[in-house]
Protein backbone atom coordinates (compact mmCIF):
# COMPACT_ATOMS: atom_id res chain seq x y z
CA UNK A 1 0.00 0.00 0.00
CA UNK A 2 1.23 3.54 -0.69
CA UNK A 3 1.64 5.93 1.39
CA UNK A 4 -0.10 9.28 1.47
CA UNK A 5 2.87 10.74 0.12
CA UNK A 6 3.48 8.61 -2.15
CA UNK A 7 0.66 9.08 -4.32
CA UNK A 8 -0.20 11.70 -7.50
CA UNK A 9 2.28 13.95 -7.97
CA UNK A 10 4.37 13.40 -5.44
CA UNK A 11 4.79 9.64 -6.79
CA UNK A 12 8.41 9.08 -5.98
CA UNK A 13 7.88 6.72 -9.47
CA UNK A 14 9.22 9.09 -11.60
CA UNK A 15 12.51 9.22 -9.32
CA UNK A 16 12.68 5.80 -9.40
CA UNK A 17 12.34 5.41 -13.59
CA UNK A 18 15.01 8.23 -14.02
CA UNK A 19 17.37 6.38 -11.28
CA UNK A 20 16.70 2.75 -13.43
CA UNK A 21 17.08 4.37 -16.83
CA UNK A 22 20.34 6.01 -16.11
CA UNK A 23 22.20 3.16 -17.37
CA UNK A 24 20.89 3.75 -20.45
CA UNK A 25 18.38 1.00 -21.40
CA UNK A 26 16.83 0.83 -24.46
CA UNK A 27 13.61 2.29 -22.70
CA UNK A 28 14.84 5.01 -21.87
CA UNK A 29 13.28 7.33 -24.61
CA UNK A 30 10.23 6.27 -23.79
CA UNK A 31 9.91 5.75 -19.80
CA UNK A 32 11.22 9.76 -19.86
CA UNK A 33 7.97 10.82 -21.07
CA UNK A 34 6.15 10.92 -17.74
CA UNK A 35 6.81 14.21 -15.89
CA UNK A 36 5.52 14.58 -12.60
CA UNK A 37 5.22 18.35 -10.97
CA UNK A 38 7.93 16.82 -8.60
CA UNK A 39 10.43 17.15 -11.43
CA UNK A 40 9.32 20.66 -13.05
CA UNK A 41 7.68 22.41 -10.27
CA UNK A 42 8.89 21.80 -6.42
CA UNK A 43 12.32 20.78 -7.35
CA UNK A 44 13.08 23.46 -9.50
CA UNK A 45 11.28 25.74 -6.59
CA UNK A 46 13.20 24.10 -3.74
CA UNK A 47 16.39 24.98 -5.34
CA UNK A 48 15.80 28.11 -6.26
CA UNK A 49 14.94 28.93 -2.26
CA UNK A 50 18.46 27.15 -1.59
CA UNK A 51 20.46 29.23 -4.06
CA UNK A 52 18.93 32.37 -2.91
CA UNK A 53 19.80 31.38 0.78
CA UNK A 54 23.49 30.61 -0.26
CA UNK A 55 23.66 33.84 -2.14
CA UNK A 56 22.65 35.83 1.36
CA UNK A 57 25.58 34.82 2.90
CA UNK A 58 27.62 37.94 3.90
CA UNK A 59 31.40 36.62 2.30
CA UNK A 60 33.23 38.56 0.18
CA UNK A 61 35.36 37.00 -1.90
CA UNK A 62 38.98 39.14 -2.63
CA UNK A 63 36.42 42.18 -1.55
CA UNK A 64 34.03 41.82 -4.52
CA UNK A 65 30.21 41.13 -3.15
CA UNK A 66 28.36 37.81 -4.04
CA UNK A 67 25.76 38.71 -6.92
CA UNK A 68 22.15 38.37 -5.94
CA UNK A 69 19.60 37.59 -8.78
CA UNK A 70 15.76 37.22 -8.17
CA UNK A 71 15.88 33.15 -9.32
CA UNK A 72 12.15 33.04 -9.46
CA UNK A 73 11.87 34.96 -11.79
CA UNK A 74 13.64 31.96 -13.69
CA UNK A 75 10.78 29.97 -12.43
CA UNK A 76 8.18 32.29 -13.50
CA UNK A 77 9.41 32.91 -17.22
CA UNK A 78 10.03 29.16 -17.41
CA UNK A 79 6.80 27.75 -15.55
CA UNK A 80 4.47 29.20 -17.85
CA UNK A 81 6.47 28.36 -21.46
CA UNK A 82 6.50 24.91 -19.99
CA UNK A 83 2.85 24.72 -19.71
CA UNK A 84 -0.12 25.71 -18.35
CA UNK A 85 -0.35 24.45 -14.48
CA UNK A 86 -2.78 24.68 -11.55
CA UNK A 87 -0.11 24.42 -9.22
CA UNK A 88 2.79 26.26 -10.56
CA UNK A 89 0.91 29.39 -9.66
CA UNK A 90 0.71 29.23 -6.46
CA UNK A 91 3.96 27.80 -5.48
CA UNK A 92 5.27 31.44 -7.15
CA UNK A 93 3.15 32.88 -5.21
CA UNK A 94 5.16 30.99 -2.28
CA UNK A 95 7.78 31.56 -3.76
CA UNK A 96 7.54 35.28 -3.81
CA UNK A 97 6.55 35.53 0.24
CA UNK A 98 9.21 33.35 0.75
CA UNK A 99 11.73 36.42 -0.83
CA UNK A 100 9.11 39.33 1.13
CA UNK A 101 10.29 37.85 4.15
CA UNK A 102 13.97 36.57 3.65
CA UNK A 103 14.65 39.80 1.72
CA UNK A 104 12.53 41.98 4.63
CA UNK A 105 10.78 43.30 1.44
CA UNK A 106 7.34 44.65 1.53
CA UNK A 107 4.55 42.00 2.07
CA UNK A 108 3.19 40.95 -1.15
CA UNK A 109 5.74 43.13 -2.93
CA UNK A 110 7.48 40.41 -4.46
CA UNK A 111 4.78 37.91 -4.98
CA UNK A 112 2.63 40.46 -7.14
CA UNK A 113 5.68 40.98 -9.21
CA UNK A 114 6.44 37.73 -9.93
CA UNK A 115 2.74 37.15 -10.86
CA UNK A 116 2.35 39.77 -13.16
CA UNK A 117 5.18 38.25 -15.24
CA UNK A 118 3.56 34.77 -14.78
CA UNK A 119 0.04 36.10 -15.72
CA UNK A 120 1.77 37.82 -19.25
CA UNK A 121 3.55 35.17 -19.98
CA UNK A 122 0.74 32.46 -20.00
CA UNK A 123 -0.90 34.01 -22.34
CA UNK A 124 1.84 34.99 -24.34
CA UNK A 125 3.70 31.54 -24.27
CA UNK A 126 2.76 30.19 -27.98
CA UNK A 127 4.54 32.89 -29.56
CA UNK A 128 7.40 32.04 -27.47
CA UNK A 129 7.60 28.40 -27.23
CA UNK A 130 9.74 26.32 -30.13
CA UNK A 131 11.42 29.48 -31.30
CA UNK A 132 14.78 30.00 -31.75
CA UNK A 133 16.81 30.62 -28.67
CA UNK A 134 17.42 34.32 -29.69
CA UNK A 135 13.55 34.91 -29.65
CA UNK A 136 13.72 33.51 -26.18
CA UNK A 137 16.54 35.39 -24.83
CA UNK A 138 14.33 38.52 -26.24
CA UNK A 139 11.57 37.81 -24.85
CA UNK A 140 13.15 36.81 -21.27
CA UNK A 141 14.97 40.47 -21.44
CA UNK A 142 11.70 41.62 -21.51
CA UNK A 143 10.12 39.59 -18.86
CA UNK A 144 13.25 40.89 -16.70
CA UNK A 145 12.83 44.41 -17.87
CA UNK A 146 9.14 44.23 -17.26
CA UNK A 147 10.05 43.23 -13.24
CA UNK A 148 12.09 45.25 -12.55
CA UNK A 149 10.10 48.41 -13.72
CA UNK A 150 7.03 47.12 -11.91
CA UNK A 151 9.60 46.73 -8.72
CA UNK A 152 10.97 50.36 -8.96
CA UNK A 153 7.40 52.11 -9.28
CA UNK A 154 5.91 50.13 -6.92
CA UNK A 155 8.96 50.92 -4.37
CA UNK A 156 8.50 54.47 -5.30
CA UNK A 157 4.60 54.50 -4.85
CA UNK A 158 4.96 52.77 -0.93
CA UNK A 159 8.24 54.60 0.05
CA UNK A 160 8.09 57.80 -1.81
CA UNK A 161 11.91 57.40 -2.98
CA UNK A 162 12.92 55.99 -6.92
CA UNK A 163 15.79 53.29 -5.76
CA UNK A 164 19.23 53.93 -7.44
CA UNK A 165 18.71 52.64 -10.78
CA UNK A 166 22.15 51.76 -10.88
CA UNK A 167 21.69 48.90 -8.41
CA UNK A 168 18.42 48.24 -10.02
CA UNK A 169 20.72 47.15 -13.45
CA UNK A 170 22.91 45.51 -11.61
CA UNK A 171 20.76 42.90 -10.35
CA UNK A 172 19.73 42.68 -13.85
CA UNK A 173 22.18 42.16 -14.73
CA UNK A 174 22.90 39.00 -11.98
CA UNK A 175 19.53 37.75 -12.86
CA UNK A 176 20.11 37.86 -16.97
CA UNK A 177 23.28 35.33 -16.24
CA UNK A 178 20.46 32.68 -15.13
CA UNK A 179 19.17 32.35 -18.62
CA UNK A 180 21.29 29.31 -19.49
CA UNK A 181 19.12 27.75 -16.64
CA UNK A 182 15.89 29.33 -18.35
CA UNK A 183 17.27 27.13 -21.95
CA UNK A 184 17.69 23.93 -19.28
CA UNK A 185 14.25 24.16 -18.18
CA UNK A 186 12.97 24.44 -21.12
CA UNK A 187 14.63 21.98 -23.25
CA UNK A 188 14.15 19.22 -20.48
CA UNK A 189 10.11 19.86 -20.32
CA UNK A 190 8.55 21.34 -22.67
CA UNK A 191 9.05 18.64 -24.90
CA UNK A 192 9.42 15.74 -22.20
CA UNK A 193 5.86 14.81 -21.75
CA UNK A 194 3.16 13.90 -24.26
CA UNK A 195 0.87 14.77 -21.70
CA UNK A 196 2.13 18.79 -22.20
CA UNK A 197 1.44 18.88 -25.33
CA UNK B 1 -28.38 5.85 -22.56
CA UNK B 2 -28.22 4.54 -19.20
CA UNK B 3 -27.86 6.84 -15.99
CA UNK B 4 -25.11 8.14 -15.09
CA UNK B 5 -22.74 8.34 -18.37
CA UNK B 6 -21.30 11.55 -18.67
CA UNK B 7 -20.87 10.89 -22.51
CA UNK B 8 -22.76 14.20 -22.88
CA UNK B 9 -19.95 15.92 -21.18
CA UNK B 10 -16.67 14.41 -22.30
CA UNK B 11 -15.85 16.78 -24.69
CA UNK B 12 -16.78 19.54 -21.89
CA UNK B 13 -13.18 20.89 -20.85
CA UNK B 14 -12.71 23.79 -18.60
CA UNK B 15 -9.91 26.17 -20.57
CA UNK B 16 -6.87 25.64 -18.87
CA UNK B 17 -5.30 28.78 -19.73
CA UNK B 18 -8.27 30.69 -18.26
CA UNK B 19 -8.60 28.23 -15.28
CA UNK B 20 -5.10 29.36 -14.34
CA UNK B 21 -5.17 33.01 -15.14
CA UNK B 22 -8.12 32.91 -12.32
CA UNK B 23 -5.19 31.39 -9.74
CA UNK B 24 -3.32 34.22 -11.08
CA UNK B 25 -5.44 37.00 -10.58
CA UNK B 26 -6.67 35.58 -6.94
CA UNK B 27 -2.84 35.14 -5.65
CA UNK B 28 -2.50 38.27 -7.17
CA UNK B 29 -5.27 40.16 -5.59
CA UNK B 30 -4.30 38.83 -1.77
CA UNK B 31 -0.48 39.63 -2.88
CA UNK B 32 -1.93 43.46 -3.70
CA UNK B 33 -3.76 43.63 -0.45
CA UNK B 34 -0.40 42.56 1.30
CA UNK B 35 1.19 45.19 -0.09
CA UNK B 36 -1.58 47.83 0.86
CA UNK B 37 -1.55 47.00 3.86
CA UNK B 38 2.73 46.87 4.47
CA UNK B 39 3.40 50.20 6.15
CA UNK B 40 7.22 49.09 6.51
CA UNK B 41 8.19 52.62 4.96
CA UNK B 42 7.13 54.32 8.76
CA UNK B 43 9.84 51.78 10.34
CA UNK B 44 7.96 51.01 13.77
CA UNK B 45 8.17 48.13 15.56
CA UNK B 46 4.72 46.50 14.50
CA UNK B 47 5.45 46.97 11.35
CA UNK B 48 8.79 44.44 11.50
CA UNK B 49 7.95 42.93 14.34
CA UNK B 50 5.50 39.79 12.63
CA UNK B 51 8.13 38.47 10.92
CA UNK B 52 10.28 37.54 13.82
CA UNK B 53 9.01 33.44 13.64
CA UNK B 54 10.65 33.43 9.66
CA UNK B 55 13.47 35.17 10.71
CA UNK B 56 14.22 32.94 13.65
CA UNK B 57 13.59 29.93 11.39
CA UNK B 58 15.89 31.35 8.59
CA UNK B 59 19.14 31.61 11.17
CA UNK B 60 19.69 28.16 11.70
CA UNK B 61 18.26 26.82 7.95
CA UNK B 62 20.83 29.57 6.56
CA UNK B 63 24.19 29.02 8.51
CA UNK B 64 23.61 25.04 7.14
CA UNK B 65 22.72 26.16 3.56
CA UNK B 66 25.90 28.87 4.07
CA UNK B 67 28.29 26.17 5.54
CA UNK B 68 30.31 25.91 2.18
CA UNK B 69 30.64 29.27 1.13
CA UNK B 70 32.26 30.15 4.66
CA UNK B 71 34.31 26.89 3.93
CA UNK B 72 35.36 28.37 0.64
CA UNK B 73 35.75 31.75 2.72
CA UNK B 74 37.56 30.93 5.36
CA UNK B 75 40.02 29.32 2.49
CA UNK B 76 40.36 31.97 0.15
CA UNK B 77 41.44 34.07 3.29
CA UNK B 78 44.13 31.86 4.05
CA UNK B 79 45.48 31.68 0.99
CA UNK B 80 45.28 35.23 0.82
CA UNK B 81 47.50 35.79 4.03
CA UNK B 82 49.59 32.77 3.12
CA UNK B 83 50.55 34.74 -0.11
CA UNK B 84 50.24 38.33 0.95
CA UNK B 85 52.32 38.32 4.67
CA UNK B 86 55.36 39.52 3.62
CA UNK B 87 53.81 42.54 1.99
CA UNK B 88 51.19 43.03 4.91
CA UNK B 89 53.73 42.63 7.43
CA UNK B 90 55.64 45.37 5.83
CA UNK B 91 52.74 47.86 5.77
CA UNK B 92 51.80 47.16 9.49
CA UNK B 93 55.02 47.90 10.68
CA UNK B 94 54.70 51.60 9.09
CA UNK B 95 51.21 51.99 10.49
CA UNK B 96 51.97 51.02 14.11
CA UNK B 97 55.18 53.48 13.90
CA UNK B 98 52.59 56.21 12.40
CA UNK B 99 49.51 55.18 15.13
CA UNK B 100 52.38 55.06 18.41
CA UNK B 101 52.33 59.11 17.46
CA UNK B 102 48.79 58.94 17.30
CA UNK B 103 48.51 57.40 20.88
CA UNK B 104 50.50 59.85 22.54
CA UNK B 105 48.65 62.80 20.90
CA UNK B 106 45.46 60.90 22.03
CA UNK B 107 46.27 59.88 25.27
CA UNK B 108 47.32 63.66 25.95
CA UNK B 109 43.83 65.17 24.88
CA UNK B 110 42.18 62.92 26.18
CA UNK B 111 43.94 64.00 30.24
CA UNK B 112 42.86 67.72 29.27
CA UNK B 113 39.77 67.31 28.07
CA UNK B 114 39.06 64.97 31.02
CA UNK B 115 39.95 67.98 33.10
CA UNK B 116 38.40 70.65 31.14
CA UNK B 117 34.97 68.64 31.87
CA UNK B 118 35.67 68.39 34.99
CA UNK B 119 36.39 71.80 35.47
CA UNK B 120 32.88 72.46 33.43
CA UNK B 121 30.85 70.97 35.34
CA UNK B 122 29.60 69.10 32.22
CA UNK B 123 26.99 66.22 32.44
CA UNK B 124 28.70 63.55 30.07
CA UNK B 125 26.42 60.93 28.03
CA UNK B 126 27.05 57.66 29.85
CA UNK B 127 28.80 54.85 28.29
CA UNK B 128 26.50 52.86 26.25
CA UNK B 129 26.76 48.81 26.68
CA UNK B 130 27.50 47.07 23.28
CA UNK B 131 26.21 43.46 21.88
CA UNK B 132 28.47 41.63 19.62
CA UNK B 133 26.71 39.92 17.23
CA UNK B 134 27.78 38.06 13.71
CA UNK B 135 26.09 38.73 10.58
CA UNK B 136 24.24 35.63 9.18
CA UNK B 137 22.76 36.90 5.66
CA UNK B 138 22.48 39.42 3.93
CA UNK B 139 20.05 41.19 1.43
CA UNK B 140 21.71 43.79 -0.82
CA UNK B 141 19.44 44.32 -3.54
CA UNK B 142 18.15 47.46 -5.16
CA UNK B 143 14.72 47.43 -2.86
CA UNK B 144 16.03 46.08 0.38
CA UNK B 145 19.43 46.57 2.45
CA UNK B 146 19.11 44.54 5.80
CA UNK B 147 20.77 41.59 7.48
CA UNK B 148 20.32 39.38 10.14
CA UNK B 149 22.53 39.16 13.03
CA UNK B 150 22.90 35.61 15.92
CA UNK B 151 22.00 37.68 18.57
CA UNK B 152 18.21 38.91 19.85
CA UNK B 153 16.01 39.58 22.84
CA UNK B 154 18.36 36.80 24.96
CA UNK B 155 21.12 39.87 24.77
CA UNK B 156 18.69 42.76 25.57
CA UNK B 157 18.52 43.94 21.72
CA UNK B 158 15.55 45.83 21.15
CA UNK B 159 14.22 48.07 18.09
CA UNK B 160 15.79 50.89 17.40
CA UNK B 161 18.94 50.02 18.30
CA UNK B 162 21.78 51.87 16.48
CA UNK B 163 24.15 48.85 14.83
CA UNK B 164 28.17 50.22 13.89
CA UNK B 165 31.23 48.21 12.75
CA UNK B 166 34.67 49.39 13.90
CA UNK B 167 34.66 51.32 11.18
CA UNK B 168 31.15 53.08 11.20
CA UNK B 169 27.37 53.10 10.99
CA UNK B 170 25.79 50.16 9.08
CA UNK B 171 21.69 50.78 10.50
CA UNK B 172 19.80 49.75 13.03
CA UNK B 173 17.41 46.66 14.64
CA UNK B 174 13.87 46.74 12.98
CA UNK B 175 13.18 43.16 13.97
CA UNK B 176 14.03 41.27 16.64
CA UNK B 177 13.07 37.02 17.66
CA UNK B 178 14.87 35.85 20.84
CA UNK B 179 18.11 34.55 19.15
CA UNK B 180 18.66 36.57 15.64
CA UNK B 181 17.55 40.27 14.56
CA UNK B 182 17.62 42.01 12.05
CA UNK B 183 19.21 45.32 10.83
CA UNK B 184 18.14 47.30 8.66
CA UNK B 185 21.16 49.26 6.22
CA UNK B 186 21.58 52.99 6.20
CA UNK B 187 21.55 52.31 2.38
CA UNK B 188 17.91 50.95 2.58
CA UNK B 189 15.55 53.02 0.51
CA UNK B 190 13.50 53.15 4.16
CA UNK B 191 16.50 54.57 5.82
CA UNK B 192 16.63 58.19 6.88
CA UNK B 193 19.62 59.28 9.16
CA UNK B 194 19.64 62.53 10.93
CA UNK B 195 23.63 63.76 10.42
CA UNK B 196 25.64 66.51 10.38
CA UNK B 197 28.89 67.60 8.82
CA UNK B 198 31.96 67.89 11.50
CA UNK B 199 33.61 70.55 9.71
CA UNK B 200 30.17 73.22 9.77
CA UNK B 201 28.36 71.78 11.96
CA UNK B 202 25.58 72.04 9.09
CA UNK B 203 22.55 69.18 9.31
CA UNK B 204 21.14 67.21 6.66
CA UNK B 205 19.13 64.05 6.40
CA UNK B 206 20.80 60.98 4.70
CA UNK B 207 18.55 59.06 2.66
CA UNK B 208 18.85 55.52 1.38
CA UNK B 209 18.27 54.64 -2.16
CA UNK B 210 19.48 51.02 -2.22
CA UNK B 211 22.89 52.06 -3.67
CA UNK B 212 26.18 52.17 -1.85
CA UNK B 213 26.38 55.71 -1.26
CA UNK B 214 23.47 57.42 0.49
CA UNK B 215 22.39 60.67 -0.33
CA UNK B 216 22.05 63.81 1.81
CA UNK B 217 19.16 65.76 1.72
CA UNK B 218 18.27 69.21 3.19
CA UNK B 219 21.23 70.29 3.34
CA UNK B 220 21.60 73.40 5.62
CA UNK B 221 22.91 76.08 4.69
CA UNK B 222 24.93 77.34 1.68
CA UNK B 223 28.72 75.68 1.18
CA UNK B 224 27.85 73.67 4.66
CA UNK B 225 29.21 70.90 2.42
CA UNK B 226 33.07 70.00 0.85
CA UNK B 227 34.08 66.89 -0.78
CA UNK B 228 35.64 64.80 1.89
CA UNK B 229 33.82 66.13 5.01
CA UNK B 230 33.56 63.77 7.70
CA UNK B 231 30.09 62.68 7.91
CA UNK B 232 28.44 62.28 11.91
CA UNK B 233 25.10 61.21 13.45
CA UNK B 234 23.63 64.55 14.92
CA UNK B 235 21.35 62.84 17.28
CA UNK B 236 18.81 64.46 16.31
CA UNK B 237 15.52 62.59 16.74
CA UNK B 238 17.21 60.66 19.39
CA UNK B 239 17.11 57.70 17.18
CA UNK B 240 21.15 57.40 16.85
CA UNK B 241 23.25 59.08 19.84
CA UNK B 242 25.36 62.06 18.49
CA UNK B 243 28.67 61.37 16.92
CA UNK B 244 28.64 58.13 15.59
CA UNK B 245 31.16 58.14 12.66
CA UNK B 246 28.97 57.33 9.41
CA UNK B 247 31.12 58.21 6.17
CA UNK B 248 33.01 61.14 4.21
CA UNK B 249 30.86 63.38 1.75
CA UNK B 250 31.41 62.69 -1.87
CA UNK B 251 29.53 64.36 -4.81
CA UNK B 252 27.46 62.03 -7.12
CA UNK B 253 27.09 62.40 -10.74
CA UNK B 254 24.43 64.49 -10.38
CA UNK B 255 25.52 66.63 -8.56
CA UNK B 256 24.06 65.72 -5.26
CA UNK B 257 25.73 64.82 -2.43
CA UNK B 258 25.99 61.54 -1.29
CA UNK B 259 28.56 59.46 1.53
CA UNK B 260 30.94 57.38 1.19
CA UNK B 261 30.49 54.89 4.23
CA UNK B 262 33.28 54.52 6.36
CA UNK B 263 31.38 50.83 6.98
CA UNK B 264 32.06 49.80 3.49
CA UNK B 265 35.81 49.91 3.94
CA UNK B 266 36.14 46.26 5.12
CA UNK B 267 33.68 43.15 5.04
CA UNK B 268 30.53 43.73 7.45
CA UNK B 269 31.17 40.29 9.51
CA UNK B 270 30.74 41.12 13.17
CA UNK B 271 28.70 44.09 14.33
CA UNK B 272 27.90 45.87 17.75
CA UNK B 273 24.40 46.57 18.79
CA UNK B 274 24.76 49.64 20.50
CA UNK B 275 21.81 49.05 23.29
CA UNK B 276 20.87 52.81 23.00
CA UNK B 277 17.14 53.77 23.70
CA UNK B 278 16.39 56.87 22.39
CA UNK B 279 14.32 59.21 24.30
CA UNK B 280 11.56 58.82 22.81
CA UNK B 281 11.42 55.51 24.33
CA UNK B 282 11.54 56.76 27.81
CA UNK B 283 9.17 58.45 29.12
CA UNK B 284 5.68 57.00 29.29
CA UNK B 285 3.57 58.67 27.72
CA UNK B 286 0.23 58.03 29.61
CA UNK B 287 1.82 58.93 32.51
CA UNK B 288 3.33 61.85 31.26
CA UNK B 289 0.04 63.13 30.20
CA UNK B 290 -2.04 61.90 33.46
CA UNK B 291 0.82 63.79 35.88
CA UNK B 292 -0.37 67.33 37.18
CA UNK B 293 0.50 70.47 37.01
CA UNK B 294 4.56 71.75 38.08
CA UNK B 295 2.57 74.23 40.36
CA UNK B 296 1.07 71.59 42.16
CA UNK B 297 4.05 69.46 42.63
CA UNK B 298 7.00 71.78 43.06
CA UNK B 299 6.75 74.92 45.74
CA UNK B 300 6.49 78.26 45.09
CA UNK B 301 9.81 79.84 43.76
CA UNK B 302 12.14 81.65 46.09
CA UNK B 303 12.24 84.81 44.99
CA UNK B 304 14.93 88.09 46.03
CA UNK B 305 13.41 90.43 49.69
CA UNK B 306 12.71 93.70 48.54
CA UNK B 307 13.46 96.64 51.41
CA UNK B 308 10.70 98.32 53.44
CA UNK B 309 11.74 101.65 52.88
CA UNK B 310 10.13 102.48 49.92
CA UNK B 311 7.49 105.08 49.77
CA UNK B 312 4.06 105.00 48.57
CA UNK B 313 1.44 102.06 47.93
CA UNK B 314 4.57 99.93 46.94
CA UNK B 315 6.15 100.28 50.72
CA UNK B 316 3.75 97.81 52.58
CA UNK B 317 4.05 95.17 49.68
CA UNK B 318 7.39 95.58 49.80
CA UNK B 319 8.30 94.92 52.97
CA UNK B 320 10.68 92.17 54.54
CA UNK B 321 8.10 89.90 55.29
CA UNK B 322 5.54 90.16 52.18
CA UNK B 323 5.01 87.10 50.66
CA UNK B 324 6.82 85.49 47.66
CA UNK B 325 3.96 86.90 44.94
CA UNK B 326 4.09 90.36 46.34
CA UNK B 327 7.09 90.59 46.27
CA UNK B 328 7.14 89.40 42.71
CA UNK B 329 4.60 92.18 42.08
CA UNK B 330 6.19 95.14 43.39
CA UNK B 331 9.92 94.18 42.63
CA UNK B 332 9.01 95.01 39.04
CA UNK B 333 8.60 98.80 39.16
CA UNK B 334 11.57 98.68 41.66
CA UNK B 335 13.76 97.63 39.45
CA UNK B 336 12.50 99.96 36.84
CA UNK B 337 12.96 102.72 39.28
CA UNK B 338 16.70 101.70 39.62
CA UNK B 339 17.64 101.70 36.41
CA UNK B 340 16.53 105.10 35.70
CA UNK B 341 17.01 106.92 38.93
CA UNK B 342 20.27 108.09 39.83
CA UNK B 343 18.99 108.13 43.23
CA UNK B 344 20.20 104.04 43.44
CA UNK B 345 24.05 104.63 43.74
CA UNK B 346 25.92 101.77 42.75
CA UNK B 347 28.38 100.68 45.07
CA UNK B 348 31.69 102.66 44.36
CA UNK B 349 35.54 102.45 45.90
CA UNK B 350 36.26 105.00 48.20
CA UNK B 351 39.53 106.09 49.28
CA UNK B 352 41.11 104.00 51.85
CA UNK B 353 39.68 105.56 55.27
CA UNK B 354 39.36 102.19 56.76
CA UNK B 355 36.61 99.95 57.35
CA UNK B 356 35.48 96.41 57.48
CA UNK B 357 33.62 95.21 54.32
CA UNK B 358 30.78 94.87 55.90
CA UNK B 359 27.59 94.45 53.28
CA UNK B 360 25.37 97.53 53.50
CA UNK B 361 22.41 98.22 52.43
CA UNK B 362 21.67 101.44 50.12
CA UNK B 363 21.05 104.71 51.48
CA UNK B 364 17.60 105.55 51.43
CA UNK B 365 16.95 108.07 48.32
CA UNK B 366 13.49 109.61 49.85
CA UNK B 367 14.85 112.55 50.23
CA UNK B 368 16.53 112.99 46.76
CA UNK B 369 13.44 111.70 45.14
CA UNK B 370 10.01 110.51 46.22
CA UNK B 371 8.85 109.63 43.22
CA UNK B 372 11.18 107.12 42.55
CA UNK B 373 10.84 104.42 44.93
CA UNK B 374 14.63 102.98 45.89
CA UNK B 375 14.90 98.98 47.20
CA UNK B 376 17.93 98.93 49.57
CA UNK B 377 18.84 95.59 48.85
CA UNK B 378 18.15 95.39 44.85
CA UNK B 379 21.41 96.79 43.68
CA UNK B 380 22.96 97.33 40.35
CA UNK B 381 25.34 94.09 39.69
CA UNK B 382 29.02 95.13 39.86
CA UNK B 383 32.19 92.95 38.67
CA UNK B 384 34.11 91.01 41.59
CA UNK B 385 36.98 92.96 40.78
CA UNK B 386 35.06 96.40 42.00
CA UNK B 387 34.03 95.01 44.83
CA UNK B 388 37.01 93.07 46.06
CA UNK B 389 38.64 96.46 45.80
CA UNK B 390 35.83 98.41 47.05
CA UNK B 391 35.88 95.53 50.04
CA UNK B 392 39.81 96.60 50.40
CA UNK B 393 40.12 99.69 51.13
CA UNK B 394 35.93 101.41 50.79
CA UNK B 395 33.78 101.85 53.10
Amino acid sequence: MKTPLDRGFFSRDNAKKFARLSGKSLRSGMASRVIGPWDWIFLPALLAVAATVILGTPFQPFGFQLPEPVWPLVLAFAWPLIRPSYIAPVVLGLLGLFLDFYWSAPGGFYTLNLMLIYGVLILARTYVVGQDWRVVFGAWLGAELAFFSIGVLFMALDTGFVVRLWGVFEQMVATTALFPVVLYMLEKFVNADVRFQ
Amino acid sequence: MPYGDNKHFEHLKLPVTWAVMGIVVVVSIIAALMFLGDRREEVDGKSFGDRSGFDSAAEPANAVLSTPVHVVGAGTSWLDDYLFAVRENRILKKKVAELSQYKDAYLEMKDINTRYEALLNLRTEPPVETVTARSVSVARGPFNNNRLIDAGSDKKIAFGNPVITDQGLVGRIVGVSPHVARVLMVTDVNSHVPIMVMRTDARAMMDGDGGGYPKLDWVRGKDSVRKGDQILTSGDGGIFPRGLPVGEAVQGIDGGWRVRLYADRAPIDFVKVLLFKDFSQLPNAESLLRSPPVNQVLPAPVMPKVAANTSGASASAASGTASASAASASARPVAASVSSSSAAKPATAKPATAKPATPKPARPAASSSSAAPVAGDLKPFTPPSTTSSAGGGAR
